[in-house]
């Protein structure tokens, strides 16, 4: 099965599912913090609610609308988990 | 230059039946979509290109017309491209995501066909990790066929509510249950006969409906869930009936959903008239909210529309604005079927400390606050000095509220609108200015 990393794990994906669906496959529900100290995460699943942003390779994107490619490196646009 | 005849934005039922009638007129079609696939919200298709197990057969046999026809015409597809906005010099700016870049491209025609946005009404607590739209979770599905994990609970407002159910169910995960503001099977809805005129509606929440009752799934009808708060790791949602009392249920996963609305904040005006500028036309649930079908029908309006733009040859859109008269006639009756039955106005009630604002953390306290004083303020000050609608979302989540709020808190001033708040600007999706920068006319980075 291919498979992204998600900082430093591991995260398998079925082919042309979404960054947001393999994660939350991994049980992964959290990506951060973004600038307000909000936890972010899947919403509105159609890229319009922009609370689902993680750093793909450098670039920012929607987890929920951007296909998981293998190999590629997800990081986290603000803060870690506490 | 190379300049085509029509790019149509989006690749729901509008965006597929507004390309499929300007090709066959013998027009150049490109059909830009973010999305790796065609579709839209209603039609998503499996991630490997199955066919989802709980798209009903009407819809699916909708979608394949549609697919067939695209597959005769020479339309060309975009995907992973998303619509940033229309320059002043009338180039389309596109972000080609394959590529990594922006494109500039020149057409004599723009159908804008971005769909719609749900409605959420402000909770405290939907900020947290586990609570999504109710349409969120359904894409998801659609696109996985698995159901989330852990008990699920649905609500807010609305058929697409008892359509989600229906789909957890039939991928093996029933729903804890559903909240609904409305009670469309009080005496009052039930006699809302004009729903007998829409046979298909009936039989489609028939299906819904029998299922849910099959796999007991509780319907808490009249009822509102007023907060939701993490506990032991779960989330707790605090429900109220239309009798004030109050109850609450602990769950892994909420999905939420208060309605439909058109996805529109940014969007180029219409212009028909044809001149330097280039033709714009909306289409589908962008423009009016009225459901796939509806949406089909304004694709084909909108195609046909700019056919006779742009080249003079009339063109009938009679036909289609019928079933879109039809269409919106029935979401008229399933509105009125599902109103709210439960005391009181949702945002008057709110405590201060719920968020209106997600992506910019403004609360309803902060707004009360921004409001009270002497003299009056005006739209775009509350945009600029209260940091509402002002966010990465653009206010598609909040602006409705915000405006609806404000006119409960000040009802002797004009109300605002969630247009008069966002105000028009693009692009419409937060884009780097080092992408823009490299922006080309698309003939020069096709080498
Ligand atoms: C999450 C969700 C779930 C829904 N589920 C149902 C349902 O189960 N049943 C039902 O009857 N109705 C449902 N609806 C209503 C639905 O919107 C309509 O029924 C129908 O899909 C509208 O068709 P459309 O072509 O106008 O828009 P859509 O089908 O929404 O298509 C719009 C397309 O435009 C693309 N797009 C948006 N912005 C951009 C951009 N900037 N650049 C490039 N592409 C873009 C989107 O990816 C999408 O593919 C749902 C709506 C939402 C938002
Ligand atoms: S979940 Fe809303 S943009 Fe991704």
């Amino acid at each position: 099965m291919n498979s992204f990393r998600f900082l430093s794990k591991n995260i398998p994906f079925n082919e042309g599912e979404s960054i947001a669906a393999a994660l939350e496959a991994a049980g992964i529900r959290q990506f951060g913090r973004d600038a307000v100290g909000h936890e972010i995460r899947y919403f509105c699943g159609i890229g319009a609610c922009q609370c689902c942003l993680v750093r793909i390779d450098g670039v920012i994107r929607e987890a929920c609308v951007t296909p998981a490619r293998a190999g590629a490196h997800i990081e986290l646009v603000g803060a870690d988990h506490e | 230059m190379n300049e085509r005849d029509v790019i149509v934005i989006g690749g729901g039922p509008a965006g597929m039946a507004a390309a499929i009638e300007a090709a066959l007129a013998g027009l150049s079609v490109d059909l830009v979509e973010q999305r790796p696939t065609l579709g839209g919200a209603i039609y998503r298709q499996q991630a490997d290109g199955g066919t989802s197990p709980v798209q009903s057969k009407m819809a699916r046999q909708r979608f394949a017309r549609l697919s067939t026809a695209l597959a005769g015409i020479s339309a060309n597809m975009r995907f992973s491209s998303v619509f940033l906005g229309l320059d002043a010099d009338g180039f389309v700016l596109i972000e080609n995501r394959q590529i990594g870049r922006i494109e500039l491209i020149r057409s004599r025609a723009i159908i804008v066909a971005t769909g719609a946005v749900e409605r959420i009404l402000p909770r405290p607590g939907s900020e947290l990790p586990g609570v999504s739209t109710a349409g969120g979770l359904q894409v998801m599905l659609k696109e996985t066929s698995r159901a989330p994990q852990g008990r699920v609970l649905l609500a807010g407002n609305g058929p697409l509510l008892l359509a989600v159910a229906a789909q957890l169910i039939r991928l093996g995960n029933p729903p804890a249950g559903i909240v609904e503001a409305g009670d469309p099977l009080r005496a009052a809805a039930l006699s809302n006969v004009g729903l007998l005129s829409h046979p298909a509606l009936l039989a489609e929440a028939a299906v819904y409906l029998k299922d849910i009752y099959r796999a007991g799934t509780p319907w808490f009808r009249g009822t509102r869930l007023t907060r939701i708060e993490k506990v032991d790791g779960a989330l707790q949602a605090t429900l109220c009936d239309r009798h004030d009392a109050v109850r609450t249920i602990l769950v892994d996963r909420i999905g939420l959903h208060d309605g439909i609305q058109s996805n529109r904040i940014g969007l180029p005006a219409e212009q028909t008239r044809t001149g330097s500028a280039p033709v714009v036309v909306r289409a589908g649930d962008c423009r009016e909210a009225l459901g796939a079908v509806a949406a089909e029908a304004d694709g084909r309006r909108a195609g046909l529309l700019a056919v006779s733009l742009l080249s003079g040859i009339a063109t009938d859109i009679s036909v289609a604005e019928r079933a879109i008269a039809r269409q919106r006639q029935a979401q008229a009756l399933i509105t009125r079927s599902f109103m709210p039955v439960a005391g009181g106005s949702h945002l008057a009630s709110l405590p201060d400390e719920t968020l209106l604002c997600r992506c910019e953390g403004r609360t309803v306290g902060d707004l009360r606050q921004l409001l009270d004083r002497p003299d009056p303020i005006s739209d775009r000050e509350i945009k600029h000095n209260g940091r509402f609608a002002m966010g990465l979302c653009q206010g598609r989540f909040c602006a409705s509220n915000v405006a609806e709020l404000v006119a409960l808190l000040r009802p002797d001033a004009s109300k605002p609108t969630p247009d008069g708040l966002t105000g028009q600007r693009w692009p419409i999706r937060p884009v780097s200015i080092g992408a823009l920068t490299r922006a080309a006319p698309e003939d020069n980075c096709e080498d």
